[in-house]
């Protein structure tokens, strides 16, 4: 066997250890990952805990926003019903599909991921628990603030996709459309950090020995999420700022009267919104894989293929979202290849629904209530499938466009591809994280009830469309031919929704949260998860030899449970977990942890106070609110990031692995990755709507400044990246340049923000404003952006000053010096990038 | 990162010969040029896909991780479908 990192092979073979286990080192184990108890509980960050909590608030969205529907399928049982006003239903479809897509879908499985993943990858948790808690907290907050926006009546109203020029202040001039836009921009932001935990997590705290090919499926699914939430979100982020900087301050993204374009908002959002299925999609068919091999007691059939499938539906999902658009009247030549991609998509997720097939075929399936869920999965979702195929036909979706088969389409896709996934899982897994599994007696019904009610209220509403009932209509005159097709999609709503009541009795029947002493493994999983857990996870962490490692080695229960593999202490008295390479899971070096904190807790409520107080224009209190947010997560990060006293520690069998490590290995230099891809997509989502705008019309475009200025701004930017560069040179040379390696961090900080102001400043001297055209809105915009990368750059100085001031670096190498050093080089690249681009075009042609 | 290349190179194809089409198709609309311009980027991605599939099936039992190997295959005998495919209502 070759190896990735220069880790011997042949070491595992000392897996499992035997002799007796030193005593005390288990309650050692116990003490440093228990849980804080009173009020403190907020503090919490084990991935159980946050986890539990993030599952059960997306479960609460999910059931207001379903409560939602049923009152508009009440107003829409019959024809000029007065149960809704207008504007009431407005704020209720939006309301609907938001919190369904925004606050139930996205979290939900990044919910399940964060709760699964670590015990799957046999990881104490994942590498940033923190980062886990103020992700969950920030959702939470904001989650709950923008949904009591419907008590009074300041709910957004212009649809789930908020098309300009419906949301522009002229058509949309109350907040309602503010709320969805800053409300949906900060929820965003807890989703990306969220993907960044989950990104890193599963390339980095795998078990040893578990290489790509032996991955569990949900994890492979998890990386693919992740990844694309880093480059789909961004998107949406930016079209969300973009629209609020319209309305707020007049600057014409979609104003085509000065050289805007409202369908650039539709390219913005749809660059997001059609990945945002897939991004729905695959974790949960990745549990899907996960369960169907259970529940037919055999191997996934095609492993190979369903990853093969899970890597090119990410692809692919980034080329099909201008087939929300066909009726925008885009270039035929255009349209034939997005309804090409569009109708390609359907080659993977047929591949996986095939996988399932033939595993439940050649398996001995149990009709538990998982397997039930998974049956009405299949069904459910490949008829979504079809019709999806069916409006990827650029005619046909002509024809159906903006009608009622696209809300049955749609919701035969995410209920088939999302909702019964996640109820087998609920059913599946529930016995990890309860002292008692629900009920299989009770989950029949509530299967039998759900896939009932789910086709009677979706199949019938296809020929409400056809019959050209259009969406989003409040009520609808008699004698349409509408009104028995509406009546029973209205009976069926009612089945679905007692069925997910009954759900909730089972729920509050059977579920007492266990994060110790749980059912165990009710179903007979073969994959990590399954194995004995405590608060610490599992008692020592495998060396995996197999997709089902519990199927494949009947021993690895107890020999876990004993301590006989690796890291079956605390070896440094912390809060640690190894990481791995990320190819082979070679073990490289020991994480230390941080533990519980009330900093990402107050971080995530200012922020949302930043985001909240924005929209309901209190300037001073917000701005209050963001200064707060940052000092907490510059608090939350002083304590990290401080090496241990022993340089390196035995992780099992005489094993030995340092505590401590820099860059390009260590998780703090791939998470640093992540985010700068997120900026980096911003960016480009950004120059995408400069060069949209300048494609679109020129009219009021005005010369760039002098290509002097330009010259200064490379120049400037350049010095930056390099004193940046030789920070990490001047630290390596031991304890008497830490100084000046701090200094150069300040002085790059600084070099890479007298550029942006040089940027402004020559385009204000050139005659652009920001509200003249769609020319100045963009370059205002990049402009803008680079501001923000700036300021991150001064913190971050501040940040290590500080740090160098009290000793808290690290010499000859250090992440704190590292990590702002890639993020100021970064941040010069882009300066450069950017202000080259709006003047180089159209300014060099 | 040799081994993420090879695993995903057929899907990078891919993307480059989405987003070139998308970019003929938005600057040059439905003219005979756009038809050229498409003829010829399928032309390059379709050689780049071939390429990848003979390099990887020349060296699979050479490389890091034959698993890899085998996937990034497949990938690139997709990508290659999927360039045929997506390029055809244009050129046909």
């Amino acid at each position: 066997m070759t190896s990735e990192t220069g880790f011997d092979p042949e070491l595992y073979k000392r897996f499992p250890t035997s002799g007796p286990r030193p005593r005390g080192e288990l309650e050692e184990l116990e003490r440093v990952w228990r849980r804080p108890t009173g009020w403190r509980i907020i503090t919490v960050v084990n991935n159980n805990y946050i986890g539990t909590f993030y599952v059960a608030a997306s479960f609460l969205f999910f059931l207001l926003a379903g409560i939602l529907a049923l009152v508009m399928r009440v107003q829409l049982a019959a024809p000029l019903a007065d149960i809704l006003p207008q504007e009431t239903y407005n704020q209720f479809f939006t309301m609907h599909g938001t919190i369904m897509m925004f606050l139930f879908a996205v979290p939900a499985v990044e919910a399940l991921g964060i709760m699964l993943l670590p015990q799957m990858l046999s990881a104490r948790d994942l590498p940033f628990p923190r980062l886990s808690a103020f992700a969950f907290w920030a959702y939470l907050v904001g989650g709950l603030a923008f949904f009591c926006s419907l008590f009074v009546g300041l709910a957004p109203n212009g649809g789930w996709f908020m098309y300009p020029p419906l949301t522009s202040i002229a058509y949309s001039p109350g907040i309602n459309t503010d709320f969805w836009l800053l409300g949906i921009g900060f929820i965003e932001i807890s989703a990306i950090a969220g993907a960044i935990e989950i990104v890193v997590g599963v390339l980095r705290t795998r078990a040893p020995g578990m290489t790509l090919d032996k991955m569990p499926i949900f994890a492979w699914a998890m990386l693919v999420f992740g990844v694309m939430i880093i480059i789909a979100f961004p998107a949406v982020i930016l079209g969300t700022l973009l629209l609020e900087l319209e309305r707020a301050f007049n600057w014409p993204f979609f104003d085509p009267t000065r050289g805007g374009d409202p369908v650039l908002w539709q390219h913005l959002f749809w660059f997001f919104g059609h990945p945002e299925v897939y991004i729905i999609f695959l974790p949960a068919a990745g549990l899907v894989s996960m369960m169907v091999a259970t529940v037919a007691k055999t191997e996934l059939v095609g492993y190979r293929l369903v990853v093969l499938a899970l890597l090119s539906t990410g692809f692919i999902s980034f080329g099909v979202w201008a087939h929300h658009m066909f009726a925008t009247g885009m270039p035929k030549i255009s349209a034939g290849f997005f309804s090409a991609a569009s109708m390609a998509v359907s080659v993977p997720a047929g591949i996986q629904v095939f996988s399932w097939i033939a595993t439940l075929a050649v398996g001995k399936v149990k009709m538990t209530t998982p397997a039930l869920f998974l049956i009405g999965t299949l069904i459910i979702f490949t008829m979504g499938g079809l019709t999806g195929v069916m409006v990827a036909m650029v005619p046909f979706d002509w024809q159906v466009h903006d009608t009622y088969f696209i809300v049955a389409h749609l919701h035969y896709v995410l209920i088939g591809g999302m909702v019964f996934p996640m109820f087998a899982a609920f059913y599946y897994w529930t016995p990890m994280m309860s002292a008692r599994p629900l009920s299989e007696k009770l989950g029949k019904w509530v299967f039998g009830l759900m896939f009932t009610g789910m086709h009677v209220t979706f199949l019938p509403m296809h020929l409400t469309g056809f019959m050209g009932m259009p969406r989003r209509v409040y009520t609808y005159l008699p004698d349409r031919g509408w009104e028995v097709t509406n009546l029973i999609s209205t009976v069926g709503a009612f089945i679905l929704a007692s069925g997910i009541l009954l759900f909730c009795i089972d729920l509050m029947r059977n579920f007492r949260f266990a994060a110790t002493g749980n059912a165990g493994n009710t179903y007979g999983g073969g994959t990590l998860e399954w194995l004995p857990t405590e608060l610490y996870s599992t008692r020592s962490i495998p060396y995996v030899k197999s997709r089902q490692p519990l199927w494949d080695d009947p021993n690895l229960s107890k020999d876990v449970e004993e301590g006989r593999y690796f890291l079956p202490n605390s070896a440094t008295g912390n809060r640690e977990t190894i990481i791995t390479s990320p190819l082979r899971a070679e073990p490289q070096y020991l994480q230390i942890m941080p533990g519980p904190s009330i900093w990402p807790v107050l971080a995530a409520v200012f922020t949302a106070g930043l985001f909240l107080l924005l929209t309901v224009q209190a300037y001073s209190a917000s701005l209050v609110s963001g200064v707060l947010a940052i000092l907490c997560v510059l608090r939350w990060l002083w304590e990290t990031d401080r090496p241990v006293k022993e340089p390196s520690v035995d992780i099992g069998a005489g094993i030995n692995v340092p505590t401590y490590v820099t860059g390009t290995s260590t998780h703090g230099w791939w998470a640093m990755v992540v985010l700068m891809i997120v900026i980096g997509m911003i960016f480009l989502m950004a120059v995408f709507s400069y060069l949209y705008l300048y494609g679109r019309s020129t009219e009021l475009w005005i010369d760039p400044p002098a290509f002097t200025w330009l010259a200064g701004i490379v120049a400037l930017n350049g010095a930056g990246g390099a004193f940046a560069v030789w920070s990490r040179a001047a630290l390596r040379r031991g304890n008497g340049r830490k100084r000046v390696a701090i200094w150069l961090i300040i002085l790059s900080s600084l070099l890479v923000t007298i550029p942006v102001v040089m940027d402004y400043q020559s385009w204000q001297a050139a005659g652009l404003r920001a509200e003249m055209s769609g020319q100045g809105a963009t370059v205002n915009a990049i402009v803008a952006l680079q501001a923000c990368l700036a300021f991150i750059g001064l913190l971050m100085a501040a940040f290590v000053a500080a740090r160098g001031a009290r000793g808290y670096i690290a010499v000859p190498k250090s992440n704190i010096i590292d990590l702002p050093a890639i993020f100021l080089v970064f941040t010069a690249a882009l300066g450069m990038l950017g202000a080259a681009i709006v003047r180089l075009f159209p300014g060099a042609l | 990162m040799r081994t993420w290349a090879i695993l995903l190179g057929g899907m990078i194809v891919w993307t480059v010969h989405f987003f070139a089409l998308y970019i003929i198709g938005s600057i040059f609309l439905s003219t005979l040029l756009a038809r050229w311009l498409v003829a010829g980027v399928t032309l390059f991605c379709i050689a780049a896909d071939v390429r990848l599939l003979f390099w990887i099936r020349a060296r699979r039992d050479h490389l890091f991780d034959g698993w890899a190997a085998s996937v990034g295959l497949i990938l690139a005998g997709l990508s290659l479908v999927a360039v045929v495919w997506q390029a055809l209502p244009i050129l046909l």
